[in-house]
């Protein structure tokens, strides 16, 4: 299995390096991941705002605080299509080594284009509605940055523009360089918007969230769809790939989206839809980190060889905020066949429950709070859904020791015994000495 | 002085074993910067003499060595990074940096 497992992962690693190095890809996922901050933020006030405490919401209301704390969840959140428009934009452009500034601008123009606006009841005011500018709007915003982009990073590489003629500054040249682009996207995204007018869906917005985002999103949300991400996920690791990464690029925005929709309906008071979505991931399956090995990390900090005690002692601080590498690559449990299975069944056990009670109403749907890396286990399920969830990761954390423990026991004897010879054999030679 | 740069998916767990090698060098009176950034920012960096990535980000390495011809890439060895050996990768790194690319 040995040799033959380095081979695979070789094989693996290449693919995984196709999938993350593709531009498109990873031009979404850094994207997104660049809007962390905003993210957070908003999930911070929404928490603040929507805290289902009642002296707390009173206390809200009669200081007229409310009116505020309510404000920063509308501006990050709703607004998400926005910042990623240009993010992801932004991201795609540098990729390509051009400036990803204009290319942002350019995107986020083309998104304002095509979405809808209207008149105000006085007939005069003129209005963007939120509907199109939060998660509704995620997938317009992914799927225009990437054209916008690709147009734009197309015309420049090509030096597809006006050339000015010898003696202009070229700075006027630049300008005009990044003029052509500006023209053409702009064209072409108004062609598109009149084109969208004319089908029965009235705009590009309509038409993509039901067509490619709504069935996207319910398939990415379902349940199987989790627990294939899972193993997938824990079989790159078993190989040495940071499988967290490389999926996510892939179904990232899915869950993104499904997790706002959550934090959209827990900010209007009533609980959120979709089981799964962006914070399913960090409180259901990395508890201690992927693999679940917080409850190893727990066993070995009572290991009896000294080689397993240091690690859980130098591991269990960084696994509670879910960074586990020391146990992945220390233990380890990277092509090591003894611990494959605790290692894949533990997280789809906790996710696979975590499923169950919920649907069962035992779990409440989690907020949709995207907890930034940092915040331990036990908080984070807190924060998304309060005491019920914090207690079913306390339970996952028995459950992975009890499910990693029989095959550690044998580890760990195995590395007493290896240490004790060695210490036999010191003894010998420092006698014979 | 020597800039050491380490890499990861995030920069979190390399950060730590950072803290390791700067700590070895403390000891063994070394005198270098060492740094940890998350793979995809490597580019931003002020120059560096060498890149180290943990092993779950191992297969960047073709591409970074490619693109940084001029200086070592390697992948860090898994036990070492395990057992967050701050010592044992430091004199790695200086060994191959003193080897050159």
């Amino acid at each position: 299995m040995a040799a033959g497992g380095v081979e695979w992962r070789a094989k693996i690693q290449k693919v995984s390096t196709k999938i993350q190095k593709n531009t498109y890809i990873s031009a979404i996922s850094n994207g997104l991941m660049a809007l962390m901050p905003i993210l957070i933020l908003g999930a911070i006030f929404s928490l603040i705002n929507a805290l289902k405490l009642e002296p707390y919401q009173n206390f809200l209301e009669s200081t007229g605080l409310k009116t505020y704390t309510s404000i920063p969840a509308t501006i990050t959140t709703d607004l998400i299509a926005l910042y990623a428009v240009f993010s992801i934009a932004y991201n795609f452009a540098t990729q390509h080594k051009q400036q990803g500034f204009s290319a942002g601008i350019l995107a986020l123009m083309s998104f304002l284009l095509v979405t809808p606006k209207g008149l105000l009841e006085d007939g005069v005011t003129k209005a963007f509605g939120y509907s199109w500018l939060g998660a509704k709007g995620l997938f317009v915003a992914i799927i225009l940055a990437l054209i916008v982009g690709k147009i734009y990073t197309f015309v420049l590489e090509k030096k597809f523009y006006i050339k000015m003629p010898k003696g202009v500054p070229p700075t006027v040249e630049k300008s005009f360089a990044a003029l052509t682009p500006g023209f053409i996207i702009a064209v072409l995204v108004l062609v598109l918007t009149a084109i969208f007018g004319a089908t029965k869906y009235g705009n590009m917005h309509e038409f993509v969230f039901s067509i490619i985002q709504l069935p996207l999103t319910s398939l990415g949300g379902t349940w199987w769809a989790m627990l294939i991400c899972i193993f997938v996920i824990h079989l790159l690791w078993f190989f040495g790939v940071h499988g967290t990464l490389v999926v996510y690029s892939v179904v990232g925005p899915i869950w993104v989206a499904l997790g706002l929709e959550n934090l959209d309906a827990y900010q209007r008071g009533v609980e959120g839809t979709h089981i799964i979505g962006s914070p399913f991931f960090p409180v259901y399956v990395l508890i201690g980190g992927a693999g679940a090995t917080l409850g190893l990390i727990i066993a070995m900090l009572f290991a009896k060889s000294t080689r397993y005690k240091t690690l859980g002692k130098l591991a269990i601080v960084p696994s509670l905020i879910g960074v586990n590498e020391p146990v992945i690559f220390g233990m380890p449990l990277v092509l090591n066949v003894r611990f494959m299975i605790p290692f894949i069944v533990t997280p789809l056990v906790s996710s696979g429950l975590a499923i169950l009670l919920t649907t069962l109403g035992i779990l409440p749907v989690l907020h949709g709070i995207q907890v930034p890396l940092g915040i331990p286990v036990l908080v984070n399920g807190w924060m998304n859904g309060g005491w019920r969830v914090s207690a079913f990761q306390l339970v996952m954390i028995g459950a992975s020791f009890l499910i990693y423990y029989p095959f550690f026991k044998k580890a760990d004897a195995e590395a007493l015994e290896q240490e004790q010879q060695a210490e036999i054999k010191a003894a010998a030679t420092a006698a014979a000495n | 002085m020597k800039k050491i740069l380490l890499a990861c998916a995030g920069g979190f767990s390399t950060s730590m074993l950072v803290e390791r090698m700067k700590e070895a060098a403390r000891t063994q009176g070394i005198e270098v910067v060492i740094d940890a950034v998350a793979e995809s920012d490597i580019a931003d960096q002020t120059p560096f003499d060498i890149i180290m990535l943990g092993p779950q980000m191992g297969h960047a390495e073709g591409d970074l060595a490619a693109e940084y011809a001029n200086i070592p890439v390697t992948t860090i060895d898994m036990l070492d990074y395990g057992m967050m050996d701050g010592a044992k990768v430091l004199s790695t790194a200086l060994e191959l940096m003193e080897k050159g690319a």
